[in-house]
């Protein structure tokens, strides 16, 4: 009887002590993968890492979802460096993006084609010059690729928000107007605010989850009032971005007043004396 | 008689909820940043994971500049900002660039295509965009080193760079 007794009381001291040891050591495999890895993106590879690239040292930021590049940095080597720069015209000047992907294709994993200029200007004595990323011709919101080039034709660094290896619609599937006609649905006191349709596009708008990134075709618009909203408020418009294939709104943003961005050239702002307090 | 008092307490509550009301819309109107009051503590993470409160660049001049990748006179006057960082970050100039509401990518890439050297902050909310009223990017606050508001700019002033210098040298000068 007291064998039994003692038998029953040592079972559950002896799962216990399993649970215990089995715990810490699970604490321990588990810390001990973190440590092996830090700050290791989604395949296991380091988000920043040196490598050799044709000959070359690269230090490289990886973008931790896409595994696509954020920062390319040639160390003690420049990435490009263009022979008689200082002769070059504005218009050769930005083709050197394409030239710059072309020679770390493998790393970037886009087409020269793929890209689209969004600037390029002279400060003091460096260019600054950057792109858009397209798919098909179409632009992907905030992508970019750029770098400076100082007077000796070197371009040492280049940062980028790109997206490889992209799925995504190459048609819409509903009409302009009927996708408008759902973004103005978006805005309350649409008519009442006399809301301006100021800028539209077709955009490429990535949606980056926790693993994964999903691509959405998008009738980007951008709202803004006739008569300016409150003078203290910060809210200036809306950008509505509507599915081309099911018409669903898969952005809606309050924009900032509009000063030079956002809205195309003849965008006239309103005066401040013009924004009559509503109260 | 019980009847007046019965309508008195209704009528002292709405007062008090009235006098509540526009003390705090007055609040709320007075609490934007004006030129020669104190700045705003604000608590930002930079691209690095630092976080940056007022308290912190205290007895240093600060530019605060809020800024978003979408606008060109952003992209473009910060490497004149920049120019002039890397020349008084030793006689204590510091520039915090805060993001407005993009991702830690956007920024980052933008950062590295402009080899900009000072914290960038980011307000993915835009909690601290609309603590200080920005309603348009680029707006930049110059601080003293007291902690308070010398100089507000909204839209592109630094792109001619004689402007940040002199305005700079107003201050440094003095």
């Amino acid at each position: 009887m007291f064998f039994f007794r003692a038998l029953n009381l040592l079972v559950p001291k002896t799962s216990q002590r399993k649970k215990f040891i089995s715990s810490i050591l699970s604490a321990f495999i588990t810390t001990l993968i973190l440590l092996s890895s830090p700050g290791s993106g989604s395949n296991g590879r380091p988000d920043d890492e040196t490598i050799r690239h044709k000959g070359q040292r690269l230090s490289i930021k990886w973008d931790p979802l896409t595994r696509a590049p954020l920062i390319i940095r040639g160390i003690e080597s420049n990435l490009l460096e263009i022979k008689n720069f200082s002769k070059l015209s504005r218009k050769e000047i930005t083709h050197t993006g394409p030239l710059l992907v072309n020679k770390y294709q493998s790393l970037l994993k886009i087409e020269p084609s793929q890209l689209k200029l969004k600037g390029a200007e002279k400060i003091s004595d460096t260019w600054y010059v950057s792109y858009w990323q397209t798919f098909q011709g179409v632009i992907f919101y905030e992508s970019s690729l750029g770098f400076s080039i100082d007077s000796h034709g070197r371009i040492k660094s280049l940062g980028a928000l790109i997206y490889p290896n992209v799925q995504a619609p190459v048609t819409s599937k509903i009409s302009r107007e009927k996708a408008l006609k759902i973004g103005q649905g978006q805005i309350k006191d649409f008519k009442k605010l006399k809301c301006r349709l100021v800028a539209e596009s077709i955009l490429i708008y990535p949606v980056r989850k926790t693993n994964s990134v999903d691509y959405y075709r998008v009738y980007a618009f951008n709202f803004f009032p006739e008569e300016a909203l409150h003078p203290a408020t910060t809210e200036g418009g809306w950008a509505v971005f509507v599915d081309s294939q099911n018409g669903k709104v898969v952005l809606f943003e309050i924009l900032m007043k509009p000063l030079g961005c956002c809205v195309p050239e003849d965008w006239v702002p309103p005066k401040p004396e013009e924004m009559k307090p509503k109260w | 008689m019980v009847n007046s008092k019965f309508l008195k307490f209704p009528f002292v509550v709405f007062c008090a909820l009235f006098l509540a009301l526009a003390c705090k819309e007055k609040t709320e109107k007075s609490s934007l940043p004006k030129l020669g009051t104190a700045a705003f503590d604000f608590n930002c993470f930079d691209l690095k994971g630092r976080t940056w409160k007022l308290d912190e660049v205290r007895g240093k001049f600060l530019l605060l500049r809020f800024w978003n990748d979408g606008c060109p006179s952003c992209r473009f006057e910060m490497p004149v900002i920049e120019k002039y960082y890397r020349k008084l970050k030793n006689e204590g100039f510091i520039v915090l660039a805060v993001n407005v509401k993009q991702s830690a990518a956007v920024a980052e890439a933008f950062t590295a295509q402009l080899d900009i050297t000072f914290p960038v902050l980011l307000d993915s909310d835009g909690k601290m965009t609309q603590r200080y009223g920005v309603y348009a990017v680029p707006t930049n606050f110059l601080i003293d080193r007291q902690g308070i508001i010398r100089e507000i700019f909204i839209g592109e002033v630094f792109k001619e760079e004689n402007f940040l210098r002199d305005l700079l040298k107003h201050y440094f000068q003095r």
